[in-house]
């Protein structure tokens, strides 16, 4: 019994001192660029060959790609889940979910080779665009590659919500459209927005997928909202550049100092639902 | 409940399968006696390279060479930094990264001459833009030119594509054409890697222009000719290239440490022998010895 606690215990420390550990390489590397630039960093100009590192067309893609994604994904999503959970014969659900877990676990660059291949042709094709790497299609391939984590999160939120809720609703003769909405959506909400979080953290740490169908041009585009011109992730971004810039220079540091704003987006999102949600009741144990 | 426990029946026997896959995996790559050489770099050298290291190890069977693409930029720097035993660029040695690895005493071997093309997609060409100047590729680089009708082409708009800083290719390119091998391209609308990908994006529109090594050019991708002053427009040939009358040209380069193991020098050694330099030549470019 004491072995087993002490692991435990030990696991769970190794844990914090691993994250607190990644928080503390990322600010100690990405100071000489925070010295170097200052507020510089928050402009548009990127060209390490001039000294220029402005983040922010960066900052932008990962924010566009992301509500992109999110905005498809979610309702698409949800409706599929309220479907395998409340609709589909209680038989085939077992099958549905092994086979939308499995796409969850495709890699990445499956997805990217396919959306340069067909995503990024189609793109091109349907808005007769110049060139089909685009916002749009980087936020179009994540939604699909963020829908079946999306899926099988949520109906598993819908699925656990006790069977006495169900009955009691149909026993005051409500539909099943009023049950699935006034019964079992606020009762699962903080469970679904668990799994749109979950969904999130992928999207914006995506990074293969991203950069192949993204353009990787370091701009924003003209005017802001036209998502059909190229742009470039935070992540995209490392992914070209890292493997170039000399360990210890600026041009490295700036980089670091695009992760950490990554990760501080992430953690910030991450413990702002988790405050918000910790407020309501849950409902269900 | 029912689906409950068969979700977990099904995730036990992944992650059984999983560990198994993992023990066989490592166990046939500890296999003991052979030598591993690392080569990474410069996509455009790397087609010569990985062929080599194909017939490397018919003869050579307890030499294992591994080669990774990355671009000139990542060659040097993991070379530098003693990631790669031996380093694939497509361009010099820059100054800076002679005084950056001074320590590790980096040393070149010319293994084959290349040119890089100014290429667009097939529908251009079709269209008559054959050939351009200098200044009318820059001007199209810089966001001055906009449209093909501009120079002799249809009316379209001109999808032009820049490469990452780091490329060699791009460094030879942008020196010629612009006069700074760090110019930056505002007319640029895709910023891309490798030559394969370069190649896909030019395949894949009817009106882009990019840049590409002689040795990726094909029938989806075109390379156009250049016209220096008021003389006849020089093709990308592989005669134009060998007799130097192409005006964008470079050496390919392998780069070794001081500390270079004697299987990597052998390595290296064949790729500059004759059986070498046929590959060389077989990969689309020049051979820098007979």
């Amino acid at each position: 019994m004491r072995i087993s606690r002490l692991y435990i215990a030990g696991s769970a420390i190794v844990s914090a001192i691993i994250v607190l550990l990644i928080f503390v390489t990322l600010i100690v590397n990405s100071s000489a660029a925070v010295a170097a630039n200052g507020f510089h960093l928050f402009t548009y100009e990127w060209n390490p060959a001039k000294d220029q590192f402005g983040v922010l067309p960066m900052i932008f893609g990962s924010g566009a790609v992301t509500i992109i994604a999110l905005c498809l994904a979610v309702p698409i999503g949800l409706m599929a889940a309220i479907f395998t959970s409340e609709i589909l014969n209680p038989m085939w659900r077992a099958p549905v979910k092994s086979v939308l877990e499995i796409l969850a676990g495709i890699p990445s660059i499956i997805y990217g080779l396919i959306g340069i291949a067909f995503f990024s042709v189609w793109v091109g094709d349907l808005f007769d665009l110049q060139s089909g790497r685009t916002i749009l299609t980087a936020g179009l391939l994540l939604a699909i590659m963020i829908l079946p984590t999306i899926i099988t999160l949520c109906d598993d939120a819908l699925h656990n919500v006790p069977q006495k809720y169900r009955e009691t609703a149909a026993g005051l003769a409500l539909y099943k459209y009023e049950i699935v909405k006034d019964v079992l959506l606020p009762i699962a909400k903080a469970d679904i927005n668990g799994a749109v979080l979950l969904a999130l953290g992928r999207a914006l740490g995506e990074t293969m997928a991203v950069m192949l169908v993204i353009g990787s041009i370091d701009r924003v585009p003209e005017p802001f909202y036209n998502a059909l011109s190229a742009g470039q992730t935070i992540t995209s971004k490392l992914g070209r550049e890292v493997a170039e810039s000399a360990f210890g220079s600026v041009h490295f540091s700036a980089l670091i100092f695009m992760s950490l704003l990554l990760v501080a987006i992430t953690v910030s999102l991450t413990s702002l639902t988790q405050f918000y949600f910790k407020q309501e009741q849950r409902l269900v144990e | 409940m029912q689906d409950h426990s068969s979700t977990m029946r099904y995730s036990t026997v992944m992650s059984r399968l999983t560990l198994a896959i993992f023990v066989l995996v490592s166990a046939a790559c500890s296999q003991a006696d052979t030598v591993n050489i690392n080569v990474s770099g410069s996509s455009t050298v790397l087609p010569v390279v990985s062929r080599a290291a194909e017939q490397y190890a018919q003869e050579m069977p307890e030499v294992r060479v591994v080669v990774n693409a990355g671009g000139s930029g990542v060659g040097v720097k993991q070379l530098g930094s003693g990631q790669t035993d031996i380093g694939m660029i497509s361009r010099d040695i820059t100054d800076g990264e002679y005084e950056q690895y001074a320590d590790v005493g980096l040393k070149t071997y010319a293994i084959g001459v290349d040119a890089v093309v100014p290429v667009v997609s097939s529908e251009i060409y079709a269209a008559g833009v054959t050939s351009l100047t200098f200044p009318q590729i820059a001007s199209i680089y810089r966001g001055e030119v906009t449209n093909w009708s501009a120079i002799g082409g249809p009316d379209l708009e001109i999808l032009v594509i820049d490469k990452e800083a780091s490329r060699g290719t791009r460094q030879v390119f942008m020196s010629k054409i612009m006069g700074n091998k760090n110019a930056t391209a505002p007319g640029a609308k895709l910023v891309l890697g490798s030559n394969n990908e370069e190649q896909t994006a030019l395949a894949q529109s009817d009106a882009a222009i990019g840049m590409l090594s002689h040795a990726w050019l094909n029938d989806d991708v075109k390379g156009l000719s250049i016209i220096i002053a008021d003389g006849a427009p020089i093709e990308p040939t592989l005669a134009n290239i060998k007799n130097g009358q192409f005006p964008i040209t470079r050496n390919l380069l392998l780069v070794s440490r001081s500390d270079l193991s004697a299987p990597a020098q052998d390595f290296i050694d064949y790729i500059l022998s004759p059986e070498g330099q046929k590959i060389v030549e077989e990969s689309g470019y020049i051979r820098v010895s007979e």
